[in-house]
């Protein structure tokens, strides 16, 4: 499955019946609470039921993902970031080791090839951070591969549009 | 001497690991000290409330290897309400996992943030495997670098601190294997049952 999580809404034409495109700022996401309900109470669950329980599942079965989001802090901004948050429902509380370092056992989620387009106005000493960032997302996350893209507002919907071109002529 | 502001950015602050990393702090800090929980309705508050403090200290979880939203939510408040004179920030990051390390990047945003809105930069205390650290014998090691930190701020002699399980990471697997099976028992869920590897079935 082809996952393009946004956090704004976009236009895109999208032709493939395996994308699926969800504008996060549509939707109703609380943000996690901390409780590890979804680890220790109703495992792979999360006790909140808002929006965010249809996504997460959406994001363990893709194998090819494309997250968009505004960058604050070297991060990823509000939206996205609270439904990053809101996933770790896909993880289980045990620990297992990747290149000798500890992680979470993941369910059953797939290998990502992962494409991230970081927008904003976005300052060098920011880039570094967010590179750093998105290279513990992929230990963390289930990337086998990924790209970060960054980009002007302006230029959003050209560049996620082209990204997604790249997916259908594989 | 200086007076410090602990403000908590856990999103379970009143029951937080946080909260009692905070604890410890104000118990081993000489000079004066007030703690507060970030909460969704108080950030305009807290951001006046800064101003009469000549230090902040940060204290969260690392989520999802970055600050809890919650924190990057005040942080942008704080952005659109600085206060007139700006206290030095400290950090003081706890994470899951056994490495500290892990922490470093929540560590660099605390950083950008101060560079991109004029705040000195103080100490950080990075903690590994802190969520359960406090339960084991090695709290000790906690308390002995809470208390560094505090003279550290309390001096402004900022230093970088770190700490957590001095265990191998097979050890940490068992120990950690152990921790959430004890939690899940408590809710009546097995092993078996937390290990499932279905999401939402
Ligand atoms: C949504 C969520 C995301 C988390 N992400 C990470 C992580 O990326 N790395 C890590 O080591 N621990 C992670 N943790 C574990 C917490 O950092 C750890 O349990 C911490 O002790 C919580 O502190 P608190 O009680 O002050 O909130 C996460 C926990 C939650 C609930």
């Amino acid at each position: 499955m082809k996952l393009i999580l946004s956090d704004r809404p976009l236009n895109l034409e999208i032709e493939e019946d395996d994308v699926e495109f969800i504008d996060l700022s549509s939707l109703k996401i609380n943000n996690c609470v901390g409780c590890f309900g979804c680890w220790t109470k109703t495992p792979g669950k999360c006790v909140i039921r808002d929006d965010a329980v249809k996504i997460y599942p959406a994001i363990a079965k893709s194998n090819k993902l494309l997250y968009v989001s505004r960058i604050k802090y070297g991060g990823y901004d509000a939206i996205m970031k609270t439904m990053l948050e809101r996933a770790i429902p896909i993880q289980q509380a045990f620990i297992r080791l990747v290149d000798g370092q500890t992680h979470h056992v993941q369910r059953q989620v797939a290998l990502k090839n992962a494409v991230i387009i970081a927008y904003g106005d976005i300052a060098d000493d920011e880039k570094d951070v967010f590179k750093k960032l998105v290279a513990r997302n992929a230990l963390n996350m289930n990337f086998e591969k990924y790209r970060i893209i960054f980009t002007a507002e302006s230029q959003l919907e050209q560049t996620v549009s082209d990204e997604v071109e790249k997916w259908e002529a594989l | 001497m200086g007076s410090i502001m602990i403000l908590n950015g856990s999103p379970r602050a009143p029951k937080s690991n946080s909260k009692r990393y905070a604890t410890i702090f104000s118990e081993k800090c000489k000079c004066k000290t007030e703690y507060f929980n970030i909460s969704k309705t108080n950030h305009i508050q807290l951001c006046g409330k800064s101003e009469e403090f000549s230090d902040i200290l940060f204290v969260f979880p690392l989520y999802a290897d970055g600050i809890p939203v919650t924190l990057l939510n005040f942080l942008k408040t704080l952005e659109e309400n600085p206060p007139k004179n700006k206290p030095v920030v400290s950090v003081l990051v706890n994470c899951g996992f056994l490495e500290y390390s892990q922490n470093n990047t929540a560590v660099s945003m605390m950083k950008l943030f101060c560079h991109q809105n004029g705040y000195r930069f103080g100490s950080v205390l990075k903690i590994g495997s802190g969520e359960a650290i406090l339960t084991t014998p090695f709290k000790i090691l906690v308390n002995r670098k809470i208390k560094k930190l505090a003279s550290s701020i309390a001096c402004a002699k900022y230093c970088i601190l770190q700490t957590t399980m001095p265990i191998s990471s097979k050890m940490f697997l068992k120990a950690s294997t152990a921790y959430w099976i004890n939690y899940g028992k408590k809710n009546g869920i097995t092993k078996e049952q937390m290990e499932t590897m279905n999401i939402e079935e």
